[in-house]
């Protein structure tokens, strides 16, 4: 099996590459990437197994997913790949249906395990709300996935990939990108995060997030939200909204202050070690779904809370 | 006065949806159907452009079994007209099918100059229906749109991604596909209800659009489907904040801190 990789950038590549090497320990894998990656990425690039580095020409994500994947498309068809493993973000979700459908292969995304089944692959992924997990068998080639690749995996690979420019010549219909506007300054890695405070709906106002801020500090947490957090009041940026359409974390401890716990958010954090919930309904889903189910008002809760771990901890 | 198509899909409620208690599979025939989540926002965005603009807007749905009365309710809302089929090949986890069939259905629905679709459904949260449209007709697509403007022809979207929003614009016609933060879907007065039993469902078979059943042969199969169990402690804390607070401090040190 011959394998191509491909993500927004270098780190997410990395990442797929891990995965790749403990779902295809014996497959060659190369990658293909927006823009050169640095010399330190390309080192840790080769440490996950990657052989080659095609680097396509620059620019291209601006002008949209239909160029990305005109690309892409050649790429594949130059290297010969019967496997594209993509990054199961919101680009690789862009990306990934559209080249299947290119390629006429077959596509599924979200994938936690891949392994290849006598005439095909066999892929899990969640399912219904997250809540089930379904085995999917692709039959026709080329195989398409996104990967849910949460956390680094073991390397083993060794020496520096070759770069290798890949110069296509794309005719596809173009978005222009007129700007992106960032949120105030944010960069989470919440995937790595070991202690997530996760912030829901129970919080009245914005100003109020200021107690989990002082929560997070003390406990050395970084802060998760749900999604109507970030997406509907837009108290908090995208990129810590945790669950279904959101980020898949995986902490020792996941802290849930005023979160209802519906399936999609469920979702994001089952592979959190310790769930504890603090949740003024004693019978809201998260509670069932937790290790320690503290029935009760943030509002009044987290305050001395902060109070007796400064002591404790000898922090303040 | 863009045309508009929106795709719209018949899910389980995932909300109703329950194990069976020996083999973990989910017990479809206990829990309802309904639209989509993310496919009644796409509806609401047309029916607010066409309000803005003009314009016609249709729904189309392919699923194994198509209930049109949930098709109703989208055209309560306010859709001009539905086209649809039903299928058992249509019960599929092959998003190739799914595209291809909605693209026969939307050339059914006539001339257009956009599609709108949720960005993703309840069920399976594959995020293909509407990038894989985009490919067929050779359109641009903008995805996980949370606003949208149309002036002179383009559009332009406020996309949100990881990274931050991605204001993006592009020619008509075009795919879009939206998530639930770009509007509130309306409820259907009863008045409206009422009009929409006038209101025309064109009903296709297989070889009304052209396919054949080879064509549906999909080319991803489900091998099995159970339910996720993880076990959690589940001890329940109750009493007076200040106690709570002082337990939750302990197990946070003890528990969570501990190296
Ligand atoms: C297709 C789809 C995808 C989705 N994807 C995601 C996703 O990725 N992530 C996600 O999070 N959601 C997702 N959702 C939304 C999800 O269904 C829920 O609506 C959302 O998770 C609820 O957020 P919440 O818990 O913050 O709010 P609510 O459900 O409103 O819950 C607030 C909770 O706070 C409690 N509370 C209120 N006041 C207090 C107080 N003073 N002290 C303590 N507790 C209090 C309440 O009892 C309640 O349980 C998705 C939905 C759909 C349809």
């Amino acid at each position: 099996m011959s394998l191509v990789i491909h993500g927004e950038n270098p780190e997410t590549i990395i990442r797929i590459a891990g995965a790749a090497r403990r779902f295809f320990p014996d497959s060659p894998a190369q990658a293909v990437c927006l823009a050169p990656p640095g010399d330190e990425e390309l080192r840790r690039l080769g440490g996950a197994g990657v052989e080659t580095v095609h680097v396509l020409p620059e620019n291209l994500t601006s002008q949209g997913p239909a160029v990305v994947v005109a690309a892409l498309a050649m790429a594949v068809a130059k290297l010969g790949a019967s496997t594209i493993l993509l990054s199961a973000t919101k680009y690789g979700r862009e990306i990934g249906p559209r080249l299947a459908q290119r390629l006429g292969g077959s596509y599924a995304t979200e994938c936690i395990h891949v392994e290849s089944v006598g005439e095909g692959l066999l892929v899990k992924r969640l399912v219904l709300g997250g809540a089930y997990q379904a085995s999917l068998q692709l039959n026709a080639r080329p195989y398409v996935i996104g990967v849910q690749a949460v956390a680094d995996s073991a390397g083993g690979g060794a020496g520096i990939p070759r770069l290798e420019r890949l110069d296509v010549d794309v005719d596809a219909p173009k978005i222009e990108l007129l700007e992106v506007v960032k949120p105030e300054a944010s960069h989470v890695d919440l995937e790595r995060a070991e202690f997530i405070v996760g912030v829901g709906r129970g919080f009245k106002r914005r100003e109020d997030l200021s107690m989990a801020e002082e929560l997070a500090r003390i406990l050395g947490a970084e802060l998760g939200c749900s999604r109507p957090v970030s997406g509907d009041l837009k108290w908090m940026s995208e990129d810590r909204h945790i669950g279904l359409s959101g980020k898949r974390v995986r902490p020792k401890t996941y802290l849930a202050l005023g979160i209802s716990g519906q399936i999609q958010h469920l979702v994001g954090i089952r592979d959190s070690k310790l769930i504890i919930a603090v949740n003024t309904d004693p019978n809201a889903p998260i509670m069932a779904e937790s290790d320690y189910a503290v029935v009760g008002d943030i509002y009044k809760i987290v305050p001395p809370l902060i109070e007796r771990l400064r002591e404790k901890l000898g922090r303040r | 006065m863009p045309d508009i198509v929106v795709c719209v899909k018949q899910t389980v409620d995932v909300y109703q949806l329950k194990p069976h208690p020996e083999t973990l599979e989910p017990v479809f025939s206990q829990a309802q159907s309904k639209i989509s989540d993310f496919d009644l926002n796409a509806l609401e965005e047309a029916l607010r452009i066409r309000e803005k603009g003009g314009g016609r807007v249709s729904v189309v749905s392919a699923g194994p079994s198509i209930n049109q009365l949930l098709i109703r309710e989208t055209l309560a809302m306010g859709a001009d007209e539905a086209h649809i089929i039903s299928h058992p090949l249509l019960s599929t986890y092959d998003g190739r099918v799914t595209a291809t069939v909605l693209s026969k259905l939307v050339e059914k629905a006539g001339r257009w100059d956009l599609i709108l679709c949720g960005e993703a459904s309840l069920d399976n949260s594959d995020y293909q229906t509407g990038p894989r449209l985009a490919e067929i007709f050779g359109v641009p697509h903008l995805a996980y749109v949370t606003k949208l403007e149309i002036s002179d022809g383009r559009l332009k979207a406020w996309k949100s991604m990881e990274d931050g929003l991605h204001v993006a614009s592009c020619s008509m016609p075009a795919v879009v596909t939206v998530g639930l933060e770009i509007n509130t879907p309306r409820l259907p007065s009863l008045l409206m209800i009422r009009a929409a039993t006038k209101k025309p469902i064109h009903e296709y078979r297989l070889s009304d659009l052209g396919l054949t059943e080879e064509e549906l042969n999909p080319s991803v199969t489900l091998r099995e489907l159970k339910a996720l169990k993880v076990e959690r402690r589940r001890v329940k804390l109750e009493g007076k904040p200040e106690e709570l607070a002082e337990k939750l401090a302990d197990i946070l040190v003890r528990e969570a801190l501990a190296r």
